[in-house]
């Protein structure tokens, strides 16, 4: 059995969660301590990802990235081609996914007591300093959790993938894609293994989540 | 020294205060809501006012004028937040060297022993927050705030998150070590026993502004209107009208009776004849008449009054007494006209339980006159 869809799930799914990580703690930190004009427009646009069908979201997103688009068009200028790659693949699975990083983390930040971040201030802590010595180590199980959700939903992704990646096999062919070739051509058993596959990693993951939560700190 | 001038606007609430204190410990006194904690959080950076500068020792921490506004981060203040804010997931010793951060390892961990050896905390340095009783959680809030050796401490409300009993003896320890560390410092409550135990200097707000800045004694003996006797929670803040009122002596016209007061030579006050005048007198300082030593001798007994009991309390030691007046008319307080205080000896002496009808005087130097 061909196991190359998995891998490249597993690689997508890491690469996109790091990245959501990566933007989504600091617009949820902005959403959760400051207020500025466009806030709930902000707000708003950080859901709108959630709600929306995921082909409509790819069709927009190949719009943009597609060689016509104006950023397909900037990075073609760059030499480099997004649409239909791995990465178009991880593109898709960030966008998917990373209203829950945001969300969960936003509601993280916010339980944090701001008595203790001013605190943190008066004892002479710059504003980095105050983050990673007191907002992140109170809030750290939300942004885990909202982590392990967009893993979740990164490995899970289909609608957007399919448009902006294709479904190349051996090329962007990702694990919920292969399933649903799979049965397609009717090969029950490949899709019945990667299926198990699939259930097995978030299974394993969400138990190991709710492991971590019963730690304190 | 502290000097502080201050305007913060919000809709519906405007702090506008103007003190200052050479004194080591301000208390900052008044009702909640008066602006207390906001002037604390201006002292220390963690809002900036609209207007106004701040002052403390050499340093301007901040001008509006002069456009200058220091980060909390270079105000070097302690600041023990009410209830404390320690941080949850460090353990004591944690928070206690949270603000060395600046320092040689070795140097962070010998300032933390000093202080947690100074506070008592020894034994606790690898508890957190969470299992520590209240008094150790108050210590170890100064600890981390003093570990910085701050330019001045700030206060709040650092009594209100214990029960009772361990009020009292952590108010005591709390004066012990604002005077052996001898940190200038700003303490807000609304508890006017708690701000003449723990300051020298007294600051009474309300409603956003400064009614009254005195030392403690001169609060307590001189509050400057009927407004801050109501706030220190005087008992039998009446009024009358002047009778007559020269630099000595203010005679005052009350229930149909004409009282005569000292009139402070410090403060002279004297209103023309015929206005109102607010006065109080302490319910410890009038005198029940013996009914067993004869008539009453004006020379010696002045402001005589006569009473019924209309209801009582026992507080343990003392007993209130609530009389009113046998003059005809509204009584002057609700059900009542005067509040006494007795010791309980005096109480069973007396036989007050029986006897419900006395004769009072009230030394002339016992009723003060509060300026309008």
């Amino acid at each position: 059995m061909d196991l190359f869809p998995v891998w490249l799930s597993l690689r997508v799914a890491l690469t996109a969660t790091a990245l959501t990580l990566l933007i989504g703690i600091p617009v949820a930190l902005l959403l959760a301590r400051r207020r500025f004009p466009g806030r709930n427009v902000l707000e708003a646009a950080v859901v709108l990802p959630l709600v929306l069908p995921p082909t409509v979201l790819g069709y927009y997103l190949l719009l943009v990235i597609g060689n016509r688009g104006p950023v397909g068009r900037a990075l073609a200028a760059l030499g480099v081609e997004l649409a239909f790659t791995w990465g178009a693949a991880v593109l898709a699975a960030c966008v998917g996914s990373i209203a829950l990083v945001i969300k969960s983390a936003q509601a993280g930040f916010e339980s944090v007591d701001r008595q203790l971040e001013q605190a943190a201030r008066t004892l002479g802590r710059s504003e980095w300093s105050v983050f990673w010595s007191v907002t992140l180590p109170l809030a750290w199980r939300s942004v885990l959790a909202g982590g392990v959700l967009a893993f979740c939903r990164a490995l899970g992704e289909f609608g957007i993938t399919l448009m902006v990646a294709g479904n190349i096999p051996g090329r962007t062919q990702t694990l919920p894609l292969a399933i649903y070739d799979r049965v397609q051509a009717a090969q029950m058993d490949e899709a019945n293994a990667l299926a198990l596959i699939a259930v097995a990693a978030v299974v394993v993951l969400l138990f190991g989540l709710s492991r971590l939560a019963r730690l304190r700190y | 020294m502290v000097a502080v001038e201050l305007v913060k606007r919000y809709p519906g609430f405007t702090l506008d205060v103007r003190w200052r204190a050479e004194t080591s410990v301000v208390g900052l006194f008044g009702p909640s809501g008066a602006g207390k904690t906001l002037t604390l959080q201006c002292l220390a950076g963690l809002i900036r006012p609209d207007a106004g500068r701040i002052v403390v020792g050499e340093r301007v921490f901040f001008d509006a004028a002069a456009g200058i506004d220091l980060p909390p981060q270079q105000r070097r203040i302690g600041y023990v937040f009410q209830g404390y804010a320690l941080f949850p997931h460090l353990t004591v010793e944690e928070n206690i060297g949270f603000g060395l951060s600046d320092r040689s390892r070795g140097e962070r961990a010998r300032r933390s022993a000093e202080v947690i050896e100074r506070l008592g905390l020894g034994g606790f340095e690898r508890r957190y927050p969470r299992e520590l009783s209240g008094g150790q959680r108050q210590r170890v809030a100064l600890g981390r705030a003093l570990a910085i050796d701050p330019a001045l401490l700030l206060l709040d409300e650092p009594l209100s998150a214990l029960d009772a009993p361990l009020r009292r003896t952590l108010r005591d320890e709390l004066r012990e070590t604002l005077t052996g560390w001898s940190t200038p410092a700003v303490v807000v409550t609304h508890d006017f026993t708690e701000a003449y135990r723990l300051a020298d200097r007294i600051v009474v707000y309300e409603s956003g502004r400064v009614i009254q800045s005195a030392p403690r004694a001169e609060l307590l003996w001189q509050p400057a209107s009927e407004t801050v006797a109501r706030i220190m929670s005087l008992k039998n803040v009446l009024r009358g009208t002047v009778v007559k009122a020269t630099p000595d002596r203010i005679q005052i016209s009350w229930r149909g009776q004409t009282l005569e007061a000292v009139n402070s030579p410090t403060r002279s006050y004297l209103p023309p004849p015929m206005s109102p005048i607010a006065f109080f007198i302490r319910p410890e300082y009038v005198r029940l008449i013996r009914k067993d030593r004869g008539a009453p001798d004006p020379q010696h007994h002045m402001n005589l009054l006569s009473g019924r009991l209309v209801s009582e309390a026992d507080f343990g030691t003392v007993w209130t007494l609530r009389l009113r007046l046998d003059a005809p008319g509204e009584p002057a307080q609700g059900a009542f006209d005067l509040e006494v205080e007795v010791p309980h000896l005096v109480y069973e002496i007396l036989e007050i339980e029986r006897d419900r009808h006395w004769q009072l005087s009230i030394h002339r130097g016992s009723i003060h006159v509060l300026p309008a």
